[in-house]
Formats: structure tokens, sequence, C-alpha cells
């Protein structure tokens, strides 16, 4: 696994793509949405590098090699996860100095821990519905783009809705305050959990499908 | 030691079907896999290696089921199919050094001695090679890493005649140690004519024949004769192409018997195969 994962770094996944997490930095815009800001991630990293993985007919390669064809689907999710986690972590970096520099709530979610879970969470749905819909043919991507889009775009609105318009919600998911982070911490911890889980089942299901294909 | 065992290997796709292939090759032959474009050769390759998920049918290594031990027979194995045509705009250095860390037994000082052999610049990239040189690189990582048995697939189409021969004498130079075995997919059947000790030849998904390359043209003779000797023979002729002198066909050694008064003459490998393709075309158009 440690020579695919380098493989997809060095052959697939050109470094300059660690560089679009830094819109991570977005998160500083006063009164905002936050959500948008990782969302850039999956506009336009990983679509572009598994399309210039096609392109450059990485599974042809990656066939030639001593591996199994599910080495080959679990060191891509992993790939991409791990560019998910420091995407995770830029944002997280920023939100900390967004909450440092303003002091002032935001209209939407705020930039705190609870966010911070969610994200994860969000990852992890694009995940389990991207992944699988890639892997059935190993060519097709506009159709698992969209719908594995437009579900994180729904499960984003979602969030920032609930905390809008639902007290409850409000109550365990935003707030800037000392207390109020604390208290997020197990909503960071399922939003984790989710992201692991999730990252897990689209594994599992995209090496099923991926069996099947004829390469 | 037998190698490399094929059993009954089976894939069905919508139009084509790949049925009952079976062929062995021993440590230290060299195997032709020939057939027709479309002949399923490539198919049947990669259901070997698991590519392409079989339908029926088993494939051992070393006497054990290749996918039970896949990671381990794998390293034991250097796999081509065509040239290079993957990371056109990636440095080779690059690539060779992703390829190597996956192998326990790279051997860098054979790897160089291939590079130099094929006159390849490690600071190029796939993209400013020719054909020709993209599948010198493919076949100088297939074979960097001391594998027991090269899978590849039409290693010599896009050479040019002297590469192609050299190629050959290196395959030759290859197997002189009894340990290293190739099966290698190609139309091109004068190459086999030069270097292989066996040939497996298929043609529309179906076994033609898996035999001693000498066996295989034993087995087959090119008659020649008049327009009036033609109804006599006919019915056991594989295929014949008229001609204003009369016809000239294939037929099974066997079949041939001392009353028949025809030129007969050895046929080359690429006679065995046009006039199988041949009969093939035949029984299609009769069955429309």
């Amino acid at each position: 696994m440690k020579n695919l994962l380098n493989k997809e770094f060095r052959l697939v996944i050109s470094p300059l793509y660690f560089l679009v997490t830094l819109f991570g930095a977005l998160v500083l815009i006063p009164q905002w949405v936050f959500f948008i800001a990782p969302m850039y991630l999956l506009f336009v990293a990983l679509p572009n590098i598994i399309q210039f993985s096609k392109t450059q007919k990485d599974m042809e390669f990656t066939m030639l090699l001593p591996v199994r064809k599910s080495d080959a689907v679990r060191a891509r999710i992993l790939a991409f996860a791990l560019l998910q986690t420091a995407q995770v972590l830029v944002v997280a970096i920023f939100a900390a100095l967004n909450i440092t520099l303003y002091h002032t709530p935001n209209f939407f979610i705020d930039p705190n821990v609870a966010y911070i879970g969610c994200v994860f969470a969000m990852f992890g749905l694009f995940n389990v519905v991207f992944f699988p819909m890639v892997y059935k043919t190993a060519y097709r991507l506009a159709a698992p783009l969209i719908v594995a889009l437009t579900l994180a775009f729904l499960f984003a609105t979602g969030i920032e809705l609930l905390v809008v318009t639902v007290p409850a919600a409000t109550r365990v998911l935003d707030g800037i305050s000392r207390d109020a982070l604390i208290g997020q911490i197990p909503v960071l911890l399922c939003g984790i959990a989710a992201f692991v889980l999730l990252t897990w089942a689209s594994m599992r299901a995209s090496i099923k499908r991926f069996e099947q294909v004829n390469l | 030691m037998e190698l490399l065992k094929i059993d009954h290997l089976k894939k069905r796709y919508s139009s084509f079907e790949l049925n009952d292939i079976s062929f062995s090759l021993e440590s230290g032959y060299i195997m032709g896999f020939i057939g027709p474009n479309g002949a399923g050769k490539t198919t049947t390759l990669k259901c070997m290696l698991g590519l392409t998920p079989k339908d029926g049918g088993s494939v051992q290594l070393f006497g054990q089921d290749f996918f039970q031990n896949e990671l381990a027979f794998k390293q034991h194995i250097g796999v081509s199919f065509g040239g290079v045509d993957f990371y056109a705009k990636t440095r080779i250095r690059t690539i060779t050094d992703v390829v190597r860390r996956f192998y326990d037994n790279w051997d860098d000082s054979a790897y160089r001695s291939y590079m130099a052999r094929f006159h390849l610049d490690e600071a190029k990239r796939p993209s400013e090679l020719s054909g020709g040189m993209k599948i010198k690189y493919a076949l100088a990582l297939a074979m960097s890493h001391h594998a027991k048995l090269l899978i590849l697939d039409e290693p010599t189409s896009g050479l040019d005649p002297v590469a192609r021969d050299d190629l050959l004498t290196l395959f030759q130079e290859l197997i002189e140690t009894g340990d290293v075995s190739i099966l290698f997919s190609t139309h091109i059947t004068s190459d086999l004519e030069k270097c292989a000790d066996f040939i497996t030849y298929i043609e529309n998904g179906r076994m033609i024949a898996s035999c001693e390359k000498d066996e295989l043209i034993a087995s087959y003779r090119i008659v020649k004769g008049t327009a009036a000797q033609r109804p006599d023979i006919e019915a056991r002729l594989v295929s014949a192409k008229t001609h204003a002198y009369g016809f000239t066909g294939l037929i099974r050694t066997k079949d041939l018997t001392d009353r028949d008064a025809v030129t007969v003459e050895a046929p080359s490998l690429e006679d065995i195969m046009i006039y199988h393709a041949r009969e093939e075309h035949q029984h299609e158009k009769s069955a429309e």
C-alpha cells in the first residue's frame, strides 16, 4: 500500500493540488456560508485528478504492477481521504483564526468545532456516493460527480438551514464561546467517525464493483 | 517443470466468447500465442492476470492457483501490453523510480543494461519516444526484476526489423538459463518462426492448437493443384484459395493420402493462420 500511495502522490496527484486546500482561507470572510470553502476541493481538485489519471492511463499502468485490483482502489480512495483530511486541517486553522480575530457569531453556522465535524461528515458522504459510482465503470465521471456533489451540497445546505431555523440544532451546532466549543466536541467526533466509516464503506463497495470491471 | 497452466479458461461478452482456452508452458521455453486480430489473445492474457474477471477455468503458476497467491506470484511475472503510453509527460526516470519500489527483486544494474542496450534516455518522457522505443521501455520495465515468466502482448509490433531481431535474440538469451519462460502474443508469425518453441493458436475465442512449433507445422501441409484435382480433395481442406492455375489450400497432414496427386509443401505459421481464418470466415458466411 505504501508503494501505491507513493505512486498516487508522485504520478497522479501533483503536490500543487495541496495548494487547493488553501481555499480554506475563505473561512476568514466575515459573515459567510463557510461550507463553500472546503467544497473547492470537491469542485476543483478531485475531478481534475481523476480526469488526469484517466488521460494518463493510470489504470493501465497500475495493472502492470504486482498489485491486486482491490489494492489500486484502496490506494486511490485513501489518497483522496488524505487530501480531504488536509483540507479539513487547513479549514480548521483558518476557522480558529476567524474566531480569534472577529469574536463575532456568524449568521449561518459558526466556524467552530461542530462545523469541522460536519465538514468531515460531508466529505464522507461525498466519498460513499462518488467512488462506488466511479468504479462501476472506472471511466465514467460526470454522473458520479453530479450526484455526489449534489448530495454534499444538500447536506451542507441542510446543516446551514438547521442552524438558522431549529433552535435545538443551533444549541448543538452553533456558538463560539469556550463552553460552546467544548460542548461541540462530540459532534466533531461523530463527524470524524462518519468520515472514516463512510470512506471505508465506499472502499468496500468500490472494490466489489471494480472487481467486475473488464479492463 | 510446469510453470504456467491455463485450464478451460472461459470469458463471455455479449458479442464474443472465449471458450475453453487451455495450454501449459514449461520453464525455459518461449511460447508464441497467435491468432488474428480479435481472436481473444489479449482477453486471455487479461483473464490470466485477473485484470478481467474470468467466467470459468483455472490459472496455475508454479503448480498453485494463481489467484490464491496473486501478490506473491506477480512478483515473479513481467507484463507488457504493447508500448508505454501512460504518463506521457512524466520523465522516464520518475516512472521507473515508482515502479522499482514494487519489486523485491528489482535489479538496477539489469535495468541500466537494458536501457543502454535499447538506447533509452531516462531524461526523456514517453511522449518523446517513438512507437518502437515505447515498447522497448515497457520491456525494460517488465524484465528488470528477474521475472520467471514474461507475459508480453504484441512486443514486436511497431519495431523495425533490426530492433525485432535484437529483441528476439534477447528473448533467447533470457531463456538460456532454463529459469525464465516467455509467453508472447503476436500476429507477426515470422518472429515466432525464429524463436518460439511452442505455439498456442486461437481463433475467434476457440483453441485451434497448442503444441511444439515443429509439431504444429508438421501437422499441416500446403497443397497446390489444378481446378480438376480440387473436387477430390475439397472436403478435406481446411480452406483454399482459387487462382488462375487452380487452387492452393491447407490440409491436415493426416488427411493427406498417397492417391492425392497434388503438389505438397510445408506451410509457414502464417499459412496455417491465414487458411484457418478463411475457414472461420467461410463458416460465418454460410451461417448467415
